[in-house]
């Protein structure tokens, strides 16, 4: 409750200095900007809270999109070979966010063209991922520097699938009813992290439209990041990581060395 | 109650892992095998990415076995000698399985290739041993006596140069089929997850000729040595050990083994081999079904490894 009470107390102290700018502008800001990943840690819910100041009163959309820290997507597809599924070869596909949220208070294709959405990256079906090792560069029928992608037409296949399965796993999603305005110019929105969300430093930009062109825009700063035994283990792990594999094998032959002395039978 | 694992990055509930722990050591116990056949596809099913899983798995294995292995060393049930031939060929098996295993990874083909293992041995492994123990059960229904032991060993068991007396085992035979054994076992447990205790124990029963009582105490040692070094290769170059998932399986691990150790004893020994080949046999036709069925979903994403 109490989080809910500070930014109104901001959004009323912005609201006074807003009538001195003749342009719309938003701000915006997050209930959380660190989210701390401990032992029990199984996913989080941020609040974004934000408003809209414009003397004009035109009418207002809001979309925020949430990045999270590039990570490479590895995928391979199931084919069958002599009546077994068989793995093939897997692609990578290199600048995919390892989170995404696009929230607006009503559908993207409702509120701007396919072109600026594509330009912005707002929306699942705009954003950019690519899988540049099956990309080469070549000259076609006179025009130099074209991207083929040996994937063909099968690229939007693969693309579709690795969306398909990031939303499984709760990593991607749309929604078109993720902002919610709870007063006059003053907005809701919320993010849930699952428990599989990479640590890292996330974005947040929240955009403003009218008519259907992003007019102003903010951003935030969210950091998901390990704390306390969970980043001492997993930074061992990765930094020292053959002192790591030693003293943990050696706890688990004392540990079963221990077990067998307590239920010794004398 | 969930716990989020630092290296495999998901959060498992952890009574619901303790309790597998108990369960696959439960079942370790009573049959003297390692039960990593049994957790590695179970730790995959509840979400653990398989690398991490099979990774982990030699932590559990290595801690349960050491467990077992000190009560048959205070009953003198332990070849050292044999143990530590067939686990200097172990050795030699888990490095080579270590880089095999990350080829298969980089190739993406590490879940056929742990697939078709899993069909291939515990198939072959599970039918004999249901076959064997159930013949056994039939004869001894009919009151039929055994068929006289064969104790005329393999000629080529003889044949083979560099031999070396084992007095516990009471055997004088050539170190290269150990040597061999070890090595393929040695490569079994880093690509599988497993300890290998479900091919070593038949083994040599059937082709070292060992005493029957010797078997079980040496395999344990033996799969000592060769998952506690799969287990540091997998951290060192791979770094898919998850520690803090070991723990919750060890947890309940060592104390199911010394419960099932107890339990052994209230079956007849054909008996229990049937239960274990009928459980050895359901997991390998589960993991191998996989390659037969359609998909329903044909692509996949390779989870826990970077890039």
């Amino acid at each position: 409750m109490t989080r809910a009470v500070v930014p109104l107390a901001m959004v009323t102290a912005l609201a006074a200095l807003a009538p001195a700018r003749a342009a719309p502008v938003i701000s915006a800001a997050l209930t959380d900007t660190t989210v701390k990943v401990s032992s029990d840690f199984n996913g989080a819910r941020i609040i974004l809270y934000g408003a809209v100041f414009d003397p004009s009163a035109t009418p207002s959309d809001v979309v925020v999109l949430v990045r999270g820290p590039e990570q490479a997507v590895r995928i391979t597809r199931r084919d069958r070979v002599f009546g077994l599924w068989l793995n093939s070869r897997p692609v990578v596909f290199r600048g995919a966010p390892g989170f995404y949220r696009a929230a607006s208070n009503r559908p993207l294709d409702e509120i701007a063209t396919f072109g600026t959405l594509r330009r912005l990256g707002a929306g699942i079906d705009h954003l950019a991922i690519n899988a540049p090792e099956e990309q080469r560069i070549e000259t076609r029928y006179g025009v130099r520097d074209v991207v083929v992608s040996r994937l063909g037409a099968d690229y939007y296949v693969w693309r579709r699938a690795v969306v398909r399965l990031k939303q499984a796993a709760g990593l991607y999603n749309e929604d078109g009813r993720g902002v919610r305005f709870v007063d006059r110019g003053l907005f809701r929105a919320e993010i849930a992290l699952p428990a599989g969300a990479p640590t890292g430093v996330y974005r947040a930009d929240i955009l403003l439209f009218q008519n259907g062109k992003p007019v102003a825009q903010r951003s935030r700063a969210l950091t998901v990041e390990k704390v306390g035994i969970e980043r001492a283990l997993y930074v061992w792990a990765h930094v020292r990581p053959w002192s790591y594999g030693l003293v943990s094998m050696a706890f688990a032959l004392a540990a079963g060395w221990a077990a067998s002395m307590a239920f010794r039978r004398d | 109650m969930d716990i989020y694992l630092p290296i495999a990055e998901v959060a498992v509930n952890a009574p619901l892992i303790v309790a597998l722990g108990a369960l696959v050591g439960f079942i370790s116990g009573l049959f003297g095998i390692g039960g990593g056949f049994l957790m590695t596809p179970l730790l995959v099913f509840f979400g653990i990415p398989a690398p991490v899983a099979v990774s982990s798995m030699a932590l559990h294995v290595a801690g349960s076995s050491m467990s077992s292995v000190m009560a048959y060393s205070r009953r003198r049930a332990v070849d050292w000698r044999m143990g530590g031939l067939l686990a200097s060929g172990g050795v030699v098996g888990a490095i080579a399985g270590v880089e095999i295993f990350r080829l298969l990874r980089l190739l993406g083909q590490a879940d056929l290739i742990v697939a078709l293992a899993y069909l291939v041995f515990l198939g072959v492994i599970g039918g004999l041993m249901l076959w064997e123990s159930l013949g056994q059960i039939m004869r001894r229904r009919a009151g039929q006596p055994d068929p006289p032991h064969r104790d005329r060993r393999p000629i080529w068991l003889y044949g083979l140069p560099l031999k070396v007396r084992f007095p516990r085992s009471r055997l004088y035979i050539s170190v290269i089929p150990p040597l061999a054994l070890g090595l393929f076992v040695g490569v079994l447990s880093a690509i599988m997850g497993v300890g290998g205790g479900f091919i070593l124990v038949p083994a040599m029963i059937y082709i070292l000729r060992m005493p029957a009582g010797m078997v079980v105490g040496t395999s344990l040692f033996q799969i000592i040595i060769t998952t506690a070094l799969t287990g540091v290769l997998q951290a060192g170059r791979n770094q898919t050990v998850d520690v803090v998932l070991a723990t919750l399986l060890l947890v309940g691990g060592v104390i199911g083994a010394q419960l099932g150790a107890r339990a052994s004893s209230r079956f007849r020994a054909e008996e229990l081999r049937a239960i274990l080949a009928l459980i050895v046999l359901l997991v390998g036709l589960r993991m191998g079904l996989g390659l037969f069925l359609t998909p329903e979903e044909p692509f996949v994403l390779m989870t826990g490894m970077a890039g």
